[in-house]
């Protein structure tokens, strides 16, 4: 097992969105597993971490949530996009592709010429 | 806007609204509980997937604790938490907080009133453009200790001056009348056209004057004020160009001064006239002098005062050869700020209320300084079990510090209350003479400042115990150790006690001073002795002849009327100095056939013209000679009746009696044309120059029924033995047919003076207040501190009396620690008193700052106070059964 990332604050919220913009409507531990599985067991998610920060999605009004029964038969909070939350994940997902292009080119080789 | 939303619902979170803390609980455990399944499923036990999941978690309650700081606002829930916790603690504590906001009260009520106060007085822009650029220009002399000058010089000063940017002049504040439907009774104001300008006043509506309307016998203006436009016009904008009669001949109002219009000696004012001066005629009218005018000025910018006085001093010297030359020397050129000469000697009164209340300020602060640290010293072990439950330094002192500041709150509320009281009460007892009182209000301002006195106290009193860090040994020591706190408390206790003595001997002082001010001789009786002071239109009355025969009349008509048993008459009253009178120097008196006096001015001597009744009525014993007769007013000899100590100066060997006197003229310098005065008798002496300062020498004229000896300043004394509500209507009636048009002015002589007394009354009742308020407080803290200790040593008292100890002996050790702590107060306290009451000096009137009665008075009382608030608590350590003190604890 390679040396695993800690997630930072401002990408997690991203990562948040773009998952529940994939798979709809899941449940904090699914997220949770998703993004961990998404970055190719790369990140090492504190679970923990994940609860403050979907609270402040939704005290911002970008995701909501309500109770309803896992594919377990088990009570659990579900979480899914507003429209507002929609809207944030494009454009927070252009502005990032923007800065990874930017820094891409920095740290490509340089081209002989 | 999204984190506006997000700090909206965390607030709701904070008041229980929104996802509910529980929820999260029910959120975190399916987490765990699916985890756990997945750990089951690849085929942990599940013990060790639950124990999985869990680290995975980064911790339950670490979680819990995050999640909670996002879903409330985590400082103000701390501050409501801290809050609530003290709020719980003062509840428990009833006899504390009730005593800590009451002190507060006391110290922040009485500060914000006096501040409010006081603000007026030293602090208060006046309603002038750049207020502090403005000074008032003119000469001193020993008769005239308030800056005035004259004609002959204020035009060559203003032609020539450098440092002011504008110089102008008032010319005084007459009676006048409107004289048309509903005639009223008005003071005009005579000023120059630069005047408004200098000032920085610009009318409310209409126009300043135009220099043209400022020339002699120019067109007849007039500026009215804020008041009269209201009252008269009732805010007509149609009211420019109007023609109004005032005394008589017609004035045509250019303009309407704004509301906070006021002339800068304060005086009243409802109409303002150009002066209308001839500057060419200044050096010949008034012996040569000018007329007296009182002038003002603007600093140029960058230029002191200071400067500006000097540069003004060759221009004075120059212009000194129109004073005559046998009081050269004793003019001098005066420059002061507008400021300064409106508020004379309320400054003193001033200063005092703010010396007087910052020291009581300090000792309340010193006495909740105090509880708190009582408190905290009892709380200790409380301080020092959270400390080591994980409780850092900084949250103890935040907690200690929301204490104080929810007592500061609750004694600031309470404090505004009583500030607000305590100003009517001011209000209600202060002198007329201390200018804009009856204005004062608790504004915004002085509403912040409560606040921050209030934040000031809570600082003190906060910090100061919650520095005391909690030791750990507080946690294991059966009993508290109060060494720390106790002897941060002694300090408190001498502090108040020294203030509390400086507080209590200034108003010893005042008291005396006062008591003496009500009890000095006047010389003369003002019981049963009624004052008529009837204000003559001068419209109506324009001869000296017409003056003499209304008030001879009066005097007929009065001396019919039943239960009077004598009517004199007077140009002025004493003892008042500021009212009419006219005065002379000692020497301008010159006795037939002895040398001329020295040069200078030898002090001043009052002249009053009266009538025969005049002694009679206020009772003033003719010691030698004979009073004046009532033939004598129909003769045309010139009788004179000399003061006693008029008589003894200018007689020292020689028999009065007979002697010749004249007094000099100035037309020319010093000539001796006037009447030749025979004196007659020589009168008691009496207070003539104000409650108290120095009596001046004096002499009396009869005023004979002759129109020379008249002019409009005239009173009359009533003698009578009936009450002035019986007495005032007949003698209403009496003038009024006389003259229907004149107002008669009806009070009793007693209360004409007592009203001079107002101001020294004012400064003792306030400062009265503070010393008992003080001393209370110094009592309390004293009380608070011996009961403290007795309380901390129950069971070292216990062994003592144990090991043989007598109660005696437990009263001397508990009480004595209380004697310590008064006399080093009182020593200390004494020390500073010697020192701050020269302060008091020139308000006090026949008392030394140092005067010993006052101050072994005031220590005994002290002590004796201060050691029954030892003794109480000494007492009840003394009944301490030593069986009881052993077993507590």
């Amino acid at each position: 097992m390679g040396e695993k990332t800690d997630v930072w604050q401002g990408t997690l919220t991203l990562m948040v969105l773009k998952t529940l913009e994939a798979m709809g409507t899941m449940h904090g531990y699914g997220l949770a597993r998703r993004i961990e599985q998404t970055s190719g067991d790369l990140l090492q998610v504190n679970y923990g971490t994940l609860y403050p920060a979907l609270l402040k999605l939704e005290q911002e009004g970008y995701i909501r949530s309500r109770w309803g029964v896992s594919e377990n038969n088990r009570r659990a909070k579900f979480y899914e996009l507003t429209k507002a939350g929609q809207r944030r994940v494009r454009k927070a997902a252009a502005e990032w592709e923007q800065t990874t292009e930017i820094l891409a080119r920095f740290l490509a080789p340089v081209q002989e010429g | 806007m999204r984190r506006l939303r997000a700090l909206w619902m965390r607030l709701r979170g904070l008041v229980a609204g929104g996802p509910a803390a529980g929820e999260f609980d029910a959120e975190l455990e399916s987490h765990v509980a699916m985890h756990t399944e997945d750990g089951v499923r690849a085929g942990l036990s599940p013990e060790e997937a639950r124990r999985q999941a869990l680290i995975q978690l980064g911790g339950a309650e670490q979680t819990r604790q995050a999640y909670q700081d996002r879903r409330t606002l985590p400082w103000v829930e701390s501050l409501l938490r801290d809050t609530r916790y003290a709020v719980r603690g003062f509840r428990r504590n009833p006899m504390f907080t009730i005593t800590a906001i009451a002190t507060l009260a006391l110290g922040i009520g009485a500060t914000t009133a006096v501040f409010s106060v006081v603000d007026r007085i030293l602090f208060r822009s006046l309603p002038y453009a750049h207020d502090d650029r403005l000074v008032s220009v003119g000469l001193v002399q020993p008769l005239e200790k308030q800056e005035f000058t004259l004609g002959g010089f204020f035009f060559e000063w203003r032609d020539n001056q450098k440092p002011f940017s504008s110089m102008t002049f008032e010319r005084g504040v007459n009676a006048c009348n409107l004289t048309e439907a509903n005639p009223v009774h008005l003071d005009c104001a005579q000023v120059a056209q630069t005047f408004l300008p200098t000032l920085g006043i610009s009318p409310e509506l209409g126009r300043n004057f135009i220099p043209e309307e400022d020339l002699p016998n120019g067109p007849r203006v007039a500026l009215i004020s804020d008041g009269l436009w209201l009252s008269r016009f009732n805010r007509d904008p149609n009211v420019l160009n109007k023609t109004i009669d005032l005394d008589d001949r017609p004035v045509r109002i250019v303009g309407v001064l704004p509301k906070d219009f006021e002339m800068p000696r304060l005086q009243p004012s409802d109409i303002v006239l150009p002066a209308q001066m001839d500057v060419a005629a200044q050096h010949t009218v008034n012996s040569g002098i000018g007329f007296p005018l009182w002038a003002f000025a603007r600093l140029k910018p960058g230029v002191s005062i200071a400067e500006a006085k000097a540069e003004m001093e060759p221009l004075y010297r120059h212009t000194q050869q129109w004073i005559p030359a046998e009081f050269r020397k004793e003019f001098l050129l005066e420059v002061r700020s507008v400021r300064d000469r409106q508020m004379q000697d309320a400054y003193t009164a001033a200063w005092l209320l703010l010396g007087g209340v910052f020291a009581f300020l300090l000792i309340s602060c010193a006495n909740v300084a105090s509880l708190f640290s009582a408190r905290g010293a009892a709380r200790e072990r409380e301080l020092a079990v959270r400390s080591a439950l994980g409780a850092s330094r900084g949250k103890l002192i935040r907690q200690t510090l929301t204490e104080a500041l929810v007592l500061s709150v609750a004694g600031a509320a309470a404090g505004c209350a009583l500030a607000e009281i305590l100003l009517r009460v001011f209000i209600a007892i202060a002198p007329t003479d201390v200018p804009f009182l009856a204005a004062a209000r608790l504004d915004p301002r002085m509403v912040l400042f409560t606040v921050l006195v209030s934040l000031f106290c809570a600082g003190l009193c906060g910090i100061m115990p919650a520095l005391e860090r909690p030791r750990a040994s507080a946690l294991v020591a059966r009993s508290t150790n109060p060494g720390a706190h106790a002897r941060l408390r002694r300090v408190l206790v001498v502090a108040q006690f020294a203030i509390s003595l400086v507080l209590l001997s200034g108003g010893s002082l005042l008291a005396r001073s006062f008591w003496n001010l009500e009890k000095a001789n006047l010389g003369m009786q003002t019981r049963g002795v009624l004052t008529v002071h009837v204000p003559l239109s001068g419209a109506r009355y324009t001869t000296t002849d017409a003056y003499m025969n209304f008030y001879l009349r009066a005097e007929a008509a009065l001396r019919r009327l039943p239960g009077v048993t004598g009517v004199g008459m007077s140009d002025s009253l004493p003892p008042d100095a500021n009212s009419w009178h006219s005065g002379t120097r000692y020497a301008e008196i010159f006795v037939a056939g002895k040398p001329r006096p020295p040069a200078g001015t030898g002090g001043t001597v009052v002249i009053r013209a009266v009538t025969p009744g005049y002694f009679h009525a206020l009772q003033i014993p003719i010691v030698e000679g004979r009073g004046f007769t009532e033939e004598e007013r129909r003769m045309s000899d010139h009788p004179i009746i000399l003061s006693r100590m008029l008589a003894a100066r200018l007689f020292p060997v020689e028999d009065p009696i007979g002697q010749h006197i004249q007094k000099a003229t100035f037309d020319p310098y010093f000539s001796l044309n006037g009447p030749v005065y025979t004196v007659v008798g020589v009168a008691a002496d009496v207070k003539n120059a104000g409650l108290a300062d120095q009596d001046d020498p004096e002499y009396y004229t009869l005023r004979r029924d002759n129109a020379e000896d008249w002019n409009p300043h005239a009173a009359i004394l009533i003698e009578t033995a009936l009450p002035v509500s019986v007495v005032a209507p007949w003698v209403r009636t009496q003038i009024a047919q006389i003259d229907a048009t004149a107002p008669a002015e009806i009070d009793t002589l007693a209360q004409t003076v007592n009203r001079l007394a107002d101001r020294p009354r004012f400064e003792t009742a306030l400062l009265g207040f503070f010393a008992f308020c003080g001393l209370s407080m110094a009592v309390i803290g004293l009380y608070g501190v011996i009961a403290f200790v007795a309380a901390q040593r129950t069971q070292e008292i216990g062994v003592r009396m144990a090991l043989g100890a007598t109660r005696v002996d437990i009263l001397r050790l508990i009480a004595g620690e209380g004697v310590r702590l008064i006399v080093l107060g009182g020593i200390l306290g004494l020390g500073a008193a010697l020192a701050a009451v020269q302060l008091l000096k020139s308000v006090l009137f026949h008392v030394g700052t140092h005067d010993p009665a006052t101050f072994i008075a005031v220590t005994l009382l002290l002590f004796v106070v201060a050691l029954a608030a030892t003794l109480i608590p000494a007492r009840a350590a003394m009944k301490t059964d030593p069986m009881q003190a052993l077993r507590s604890e």
